[in-house]
């Protein structure tokens, strides 16, 4: 990949905080999994359609759906996260380098899941003018520029986040576009697909907090106890508001 | 001749028990006084001795753990044994040989160079007396070949002496070298260990300073008034400069030495060491300017202190102590550690304590309260009766005190408003009849009137649940009325004419005008109608006309002074009812009356903190009084108590008070009006404020703008506009700058306030054209093109306007030229975030295209500064051509 990232290490984000309790990767040998599905209690709400108002050539080639509440017809929820709470152990994180993309005036995808302190990129595949605005509460807020000459010139943002936290993230110049930044303390975060569905593997053997979180909707928390190579199961139901 | 007779008894007699016991007498005397001189006169001596000993065992201690920490310090440690090793090698092997050759080899030439030092300058004398024989020779027609072959002689001899000498003398210098060389490591580390036990060092020295050396003895330092002369500090009864005299620090020894902080008193630093200390040195200084107490005393804590009677100026102790600040200091509300004055001063002002007590630098402070010259148009007579009453009772957070009137007398004194203003009143409502369409039963429309009350920014001053309280004076009133049961009070024409323009009724309002259109005015007012309902009273409406209980009223108004703080119809020529309060501070004992309470200590403190909680509690039943309840929290009233202590005859002198006095009025003059407007319900100024912001956590770009470094942001000339006559910059906002009808003076006031906040000594800017580089212009425009940056897919340009709905665009750059400080801009462009946080501006810093301007961030940030001053510059007008 002949990608120049941009040198952009901003004080403030640059430096890493370990959490209070640190966790510890390595390998699993007798993991099991933890699976289950996200409902939304009711009738599955209609999508939006959301209005595109400004550069309609590049945004507007492609039909906009609200992704706040995506409910399939089984009453699957989407882009709901499903993590563990409680873990100190476990398996290494994967090391890959998670890229936001900034493409068709949508963020790809819609929920970034980022480990803690550890760098990630930020793409712009539209060639128009983009800024990415997270809002930050335990992280400090930053508003960062990903300028149409980014794709032309293969450029990448490179930011930080150093606290784990559900981060809104916004474009202020299309104000459709938004996002959420996961930023995780351990590998087990896992994003429901349109079904609702999850799963997560590797998972040592032990008694976990296993907690769900949906931007509209909330977060629910249950307890799920996983056996050497055992399959646990945990579903959740969200309800709105 | 009669014999004189010798009484021999006498002279055997023995006086040595009378010379034992005078004897006695005298070496007791002689003790007495040395102990009373040194001891029971002098306490101070003995607080001198015992802090000489705590510091030499600190400073003892210091040396121990700098000596432990040199221990520790692996640099110290090497460089230690290097020396050793370094010293060890001149002494023993090749290095020390070569050393001792060295010195020989030096000490030899030496000896044969000095020999033919001498002997070359004897040559050169022998020359000049050789020359002189020949020369004379010449003259003289005498043969001279004798003498010429003298001189060559010489010559040749003195060529071999300079030979000799050149040789000797480059020798000398070469050995010098190799000894340096030899000997530089060892100089190194020495170097190097004095440098790294240099803190060692110089404790040992302050060590060795703090005992007297006599010989091999070291003898405790002989105790000695320590004292600092303010010259020119005081006025005698002649109104002439005289010196301060001030030797607290006789006692307080270690008052400005560090280390001291959990030692008991006398012995204790400074709490605040280095704030206080720092910008007034104690020896310059002292501590009678700021604590007062008796500053030549020192025979006894009491005297010293000041507790004594008839001394008028005892010591100021704790937050009182702040009092002082403010002697000198125009502008506390920006001090540090004057945190207690300030916010007693803030308190004496918002609460309008100067409508009936004259202070000085205090008396020309605008009303507090509202205008009531046309009251009759306003409020629900019933509910003036109940509010006069007791207002607290309506609204607990209300400013207004409970003069704690009967009922008849304050249905006397509603009578006497009410008629008083009729006339102004039916005036005013003669021409602004109901307007039809606001109603209260229309739910469509209250909804419509409460979002408006939510976004356009009612809620940065006015609370509309009971509980609700966006901006507090001190801790306990509002600043603006709660308008939870507004309805109670007032009516729908009077609120929708207010609400249109608050000038219109009150010239002297507060409030400002949210530029309301008709129908929005009319869905407020109906909003406002739904928060508490009337309750009128028929009987008492008919016994409020009695023309009698007017008169009485009128004489009530007067007695309590409502025009001290209201503008009130017959009122125009009374004076303050209260007592001056000039000198209060320096009130004694024998002015303070407790009336009956004998259950409080005498104090000044306990005097005035009683007085101002319950200001009638030391009236008698043959002294009344009159000061109403204000029903202040404790700590208020703590505050406006050193506030109070402050107001004492003490005067000081120019040269001890800070320089820039007229900087301090601005803050203070900038201060008083944006508490009187309330600024600071919205926005952040000089870092406090914006409590409205609250209610923007998630988009804090929609919160109204922070005003941290507006002096240096926008240019004087634009403030002073927008502050008279505010336009939309940021359309994203809801929220409204409201136009506050400030007056020429409260403008420039503002604008003056910003500029000494930052400042600000130049506050014009000229922009010029020719000077601005063509080629930054250029890479500018490229780089806002929609190529690179894309500036205007959000900036407005004078009338083109960027795509989409107007709350995503941001402010028209062609306003920058006259609206913004140049600096600023590429400040701002470094990055936005850190002067507003939460600002839809991103930062495109670092981060700028490469191929531009070689990739220079700076550079790139220059040019797009350059270029945006470019973008507002005025068309050439041609004269007459508009018009016709």
């Amino acid at each position: 990949m002949n990608r120049k990232a941009v040198a952009m290490t901003v004080a403030a984000l640059g430096f890493v905080v370990s959490p209070a309790f640190a966790y510890e990767g390595g390998a699993v040998s007798d993991g099991g999994t933890i699976s289950g599905t996200v409902k939304f209690q009711g009738a599955p709400p209609a999508r939006k359609e959301l209005e595109v108002t400004k550069d309609k050539e590049v945004c507007g080639k492609t039909q906009k759906m609200s992704r706040d509440l995506v409910v399939s017809s089984g009453g699957g929820l989407q882009y709901a996260v499903v993590s563990i709470t409680n873990i100190q152990k476990g398996k290494a994180d994967n090391g890959a380098v998670v890229v936001l993309d900034q493409n068709g005036c949508e963020y790809q995808p819609h929920i970034i899941v980022v480990p803690v302190g550890k760098p990630f990129e930020i793409k712009n595949s539209d060639g128009i003018n983009h800024n990415i605005h997270a809002f930050g509460k335990a992280n400090t807020e930053w508003n960062k520029a990903t300028p149409g000459f980014f794709t032309k010139q293969n450029k990448t943002l490179q930011m930080t986040f150093d606290k784990p936290e559900y981060v809104r993230v916004g474009c202020d110049v299309h104000s459709w576009m938004t996002g959420w930044f996961v930023v995780k303390d351990n590998p087990y975060y896992e994003v429901t697909d349109e079904n609702g569905s999850y799963k997560m593997t590797d998972v040592p053997p032990g008694e976990y907090e296993v907690k769900v979180w949906h931007e509209k909707l909330g977060e629910k928390t249950t307890k799920v106890t996983v056996a050497a190579k055992g399959e646990a199961k945990a579903d959740f139901e969200l309800a709105p508001k | 001749m009669a014999r004189r007779s010798v009484d021999i008894d006498d002279e055997k007699r023995s006086y040595s028990a009378i010379f034992l016991v005078s004897v006695g007498l005298l070496l007791f005397g002689a003790v007495w006084s040395i102990w009373d001189d040194n001891i029971s006169r002098r306490p101070w001596k003995y607080y001198q001795a015992i802090f000489e000993e705590r510091e030499q065992t600190k400073i003892a201690d210091d040396i121990k753990q700098a000596d432990a920490k040199l221990q520790a310090d692996p640099a110290y440690q090497q460089a230690t044994k290097d020396l050793t090793a370094a010293r060890e090698r001149l002494q023993n092997g090749e290095t020390a040989k070569r050393l001792a050759a060295l010195q020989d080899e030096l000490a030899n030439i030496t000896v044969t160079f000095n020999d033919a030092d001498l002997k070359l300058r004897i040559v050169k004398s022998r020359l000049e007396e050789a020359w002189y024989v020949y020369e004379t020779a010449e003259l003289e027609h005498r043969p001279a070949e004798d003498a010429k072959k003298h001189i060559d002689a010489l010559n040749e001899e003195k060529t071999g002496l300079q030979k000799r000498f050149d040789d000797g003398k480059s020798r000398i210098e070469q050995i010098n070298k190799e000894l340096t060389e030899v000997r530089s490591e060892v100089k190194g580390l020495e170097e190097k260990l004095r440098t790294l036990s240099a803190d060692r060092e110089r404790l040992a020295q302050k060590l060795d300073g703090l005992t007297l050396k006599a010989g091999p003895f070291a003898l405790p330092m002989i105790p000695k008034i320590r004292q600092v002369v303010l010259e020119d500090f005081e006025r005698n009864n002649f109104d002439k400069p005289v010196a301060r005299v001030d030797r607290c620090q006789s006692c307080h020894i270690g008052i400005d030495k560090a280390g001291f902080e959990d030692a008991p008193n006398p012995y204790k630093t400074h709490p605040k060491r280095q704030l206080i200390f720092g910008k007034h040195p104690s020896e310059k200084f002292g501590c009678t300017p700021c604590h007062l107490g008796q500053g030549p005393a020192v025979n006894s804590i009491e005297q010293a202190h000041g507790v004594v009677h008839h001394w008028d100026q005892p010591l100021l102790q704790g937050d009182k102590v702040q009092a002082s600040c403010i002697k000198c200091h125009a502008n506390v509300s920006r001090l540090e550690g004057a945190e207690r004055i300030a916010q007693g001063e803030k308190l004496f002002e918002d609460l309008g304590c100067h409508g009936c007590h004259l202070v000085d630098g205090y008396e020309d402070l605008a009303r507090v309260a509202p205008f009531l010259r046309r009251i009759s148009a306003k409020v629900e007579p019933s509910w003036l009766v109940r509010w006069v009453k007791n207002p607290h009772e309506f609204r607990p957070r209300t400013p207004m005190p409970n003069f704690l009137f009967k009922e008849e007398d304050a249905m006397a004194v509603a009578a006497y408003l009410l008629s008083a203003t009729k006339q102004e009143g039916d005036a005013w409502l003669e021409t602004r009849p109901l307007p039809a369409g606001i109603d209260p039963n229309n739910a469509t429309l209250v909804s419509q009137g409460k979002d408006l009350v939510d976004s356009i920014g009612c809620r940065g001053c006015h609370g509309f649940a009971t509980d609700e309280s966006p901006a507090l004076i001190g801790t306990s009133k509002d600043i603006a009325p709660n308008l939870s049961k507004i309805a109670e009070k007032t009516d729908g024409r009077w609120l929708y004419y207010w609400l249109k323009g608050p000038r219109d009724y009150s010239p002297e309002a507060r409030m400002p005008s949210l530029r309301l259109s008709d129908a929005e005015a009319k869905a407020v007012t109906s909003f406002l109608l739904t928060l508490g309902k009337k309750d009128t009273n028929q009987e008492l409406l008919a016994k409020l006309q009695d023309p009698a209980l007017a008169d009485r009223g009128k004489v009530l108004v007067r007695k309590y002074g409502c025009f001290g703080c209201h503008n009130v119809t017959g009122m125009e020529t009374e004076s303050r009812v209260g007592a001056e309060l000039n000198t209060f501070g320096g009130k004694t004992l024998e002015e303070l009356f407790f009336g009956n309470r004998t259950d409080i200590v005498p104090s000044w403190d306990n005097w005035t903190f009683n007085k101002i909680k319950t200001p009638r509690t030391y009236a008698t039943e043959r002294i009344e009084q009159a000061m109403p309840q204000f029903d202040l929290a404790d700590d208020d009233i703590k505050a406006l108590r050193v506030f109070l202590a402050s107001r004492t005859d003490l005067k000081y002198p120019p040269k001890y008070r800070p320089a820039d006095q007229l900087k301090a009025q601005r803050e203070v003059a900038g201060r008083r009006l944006v508490a009187r407007y309330n600024c600071v319900g919205c926005h952040v100024v000089d870092g406090k404020g914006g409590a409205i912001r609250a209610r923007y956590e998630d988009q804090m770009a929609l919160a109204p703008p922070i005003l941290n470094g507006e002096g240096a942001k926008v240019q004087a000339n634009f403030l002073y506009g927008f502050v008279k006559e505010p336009v939309p910059i940021r359309p994203w906002l809801k929220l409204r700058m409201p136009t506050f009808g400030l007056s020429d003076k409260e403008a420039t006031t503002i604008v003056d306030y910003f500029g000494a906040l930052d400042n600000i000594e130049t506050p014009f800017v000229h922009v010029i054209d020719a000077q601005i580089p063509a080629e930054n212009v250029e890479a500018a425009k490229k780089l806002s093109s929609s190529d690179y940056f894309g500036c205007f897919s959000c900036h407005q340009q004078g009338d083109r306007k960027p795509e989409g709905p107007p709350d995503g665009w941001a402010p028209d750059l062609t306003m920058a030229r006259d609206r913004l400080k140049p600096d600023w801009i590429i400040t701002w462009l470094h990055d936005p975030q850190k002067l507003q946080p939460g600002t839809k501006m991103p930062s495109f810093f670092p981060g700028g295209p490469d191929d531009i301007l070689g990739g220079d961030d700076e550079k790139q940030i220059r040019a797009l500064r350059d270029w945006i001053l470019t973008l507002g510059k005025p068309q050439k007008m041609q004269v007459g051509q508009a018009g016709g």
